[in-house]
């Protein structure tokens, strides 16, 4: 449940009404807003039955929260969750956000030569995947930590900050030594040991949607690494299985609209991954956009032909170029912004931004 | 090592600095360690007496303390209240573990 507070509470009453909560063996979470003071509770809230929360100085309303998420719930916060990444991004605010970079990360040459076009086109945000979840153990499983060593080289040079995957609960500390932000894949949405881990560490968490989970189950997975201590988590829908075999999966548009109303989290999406096609990727990103998406993350290679891993949906940097060119027109029809990369290349390479 | 009319270099400093957070993040450990020692004697202390182990009251009163004190220091309170709740669970943690 939440108790919201009159907006006249003092710091003692507030710590008061905090201690008698959490005597009752549960947990309390602070959301401070402008004008009003939330304060969630998490554990059995039976044990708050006999509590007077009513009648405790300072308390003006208590709210049940039926869902089965709480942190993760648009009810517990006042204001909508912006994710920092790095020292210059941030994934929520009213501009969009778009991460571009290879599947896989093959060698030092291909990532700069990439890092530099997307960066180039508008992307703020570098992805690069060092440890690869292949479905086939006989695919290329990714170069591991000379990928990450890569990504923290390119990083250095670009300013881009970097998000890669991470697969094993042992690499965890390994990889936030490395990136800005750590992914969670959708085949391991609902590895709980890994959510667990990730709770505990002090860098934004992507989490992709699971192949067959449920807005619910993502919405539960992102709940996992919250309750762990970990709030600074971006959704990200990537498509999901349906009969239908014409793209590779089915991206769920209306789970964008539905995460925004149930969740405070920011919410992208990963065109490449829902069409598995190159041709599909534009297409999708302008649907995400236009369904209030806070913003992309997108699969670029400097010769697709030629890529380790999922060279079909991956695009080009002219075809990358060609689709952020349309951006800011999808951005305005939906009440967003889209900084053109012109300006934003100058503060770069001013070193301001 | 300044040398009158130069500037002192940062570098030097910061070293300093990072040798004093060294020594005192060594300190917190030993604390720690005396804290979980002081709750494993709480621990056989509440057998003896019959209580429970869990006390929920008393975790949240010794909250409220850190977090009282934290104010004091000018310092963020949701960011030392997360730690305390860790600090309260290492000793938690320590006296369920007794036999």
């Amino acid at each position: 449940m939440i108790i919201i507070t009159r907006p006249d509470i003092t710091d003692a009453q507030l710590d008061h009404l905090r201690e008698r909560i959490e005597a009752a063996g549960l947990h309390t979470h602070l959301s401070r807003g402008e004008h009003r003071t939330i304060v969630g509770c998490i554990g059995d809230e039976a044990r708050l039955e006999e509590l007077p929360l009513r009648s405790i100085p300072g308390v003006e309303s208590i709210l049940p929260i039926l869902k089965p998420y709480k942190l993760a719930s648009r009810e517990f916060v006042v204001n909508r969750t912006v994710v920092r990444v790095g020292e210059h991004a941030s994934i929520g605010g009213h501009d969009l956000t778009i991460i571009a970079g290879p599947c896989s990360v093959e060698n030092r040459a291909m990532l700069m030569e990439t890092a530099v076009a997307v960066r180039s086109s508008g992307a703020t945000i570098l992805r690069g995947g060092a440890f690869k979840p292949r479905s086939s153990p006989y695919s290329f499983q990714g170069l591991g930590r000379e990928a990450l060593e890569l990504l923290a080289a390119v990083r250095a040079e670009t300013r881009l900050p970097v998000v890669t995957e991470v697969l094993d609960t042992r690499d965890v500390d390994l990889v936030a030594e490395h990136a800005d932000m750590l992914q969670v894949g959708a085949r391991n949405m609902q590895n709980y040991a890994l959510l667990a881990e990730l709770g505990r560490v002090q860098r934004p968490i992507l989490l992709k949607r699971g192949l067959s989970a449920t807005i619910s189950e993502l919405l539960m997975a992102a709940e996992y690494i919250m309750a762990n201590g970990n709030h600074q988590i971006v959704l990200c829908e990537r498509g999901i299985r349906t009969f239908e075999r014409a793209t590779r999966n089915t991206l769920d548009v209306s789970a964008i609209p539905v995460l925004k109303r149930e969740s405070h989290l920011p919410v992208i999406v990963d065109p490449s991954h829902a069409g598995g096609d190159a041709k599909l990727v534009a297409p999708l990103a302008y649907a995400a956009i236009a369904a209030g998406a806070d913003g992309l993350i997108v699969e670029v290679h400097p010769n697709p032909e030629d890529a380790l891993s999922d060279g079909d949906q991956s695009l080009d940097f002219k075809a990358f170029a060609s689709m952020m060119s349309r951006i800011p027109a999808f951005a305005i029809a939906a009440e967003r912004s889209f900084q053109a990369p012109s300006w934003r290349e100058a503060l770069v390479g001013a070193g301001i931004a | 090592m300044t040398t009158p009319g130069t500037p002192p270099d940062p570098r030097v400093e910061l070293s300093a600095c990072r040798a004093e957070i060294e020594q005192l993040d060594q300190k917190l450990v030993a604390l720690l360690a005396e804290r979980v020692t002081l709750g494993r004697r709480t621990a056989h202390l509440k057998r003896a007496a019959g209580l429970p182990i869990l006390d929920p009251q008393r975790e949240a009163e010794v909250i409220r303390r850190a977090v009282e004190a934290a104010r004091q220091h000018g310092l963020p309170l949701e960011a030392v209240r997360e730690v305390f709740w860790h600090v309260v669970g290492l000793s938690r943690r320590a006296q369920e573990e007794i036999p």
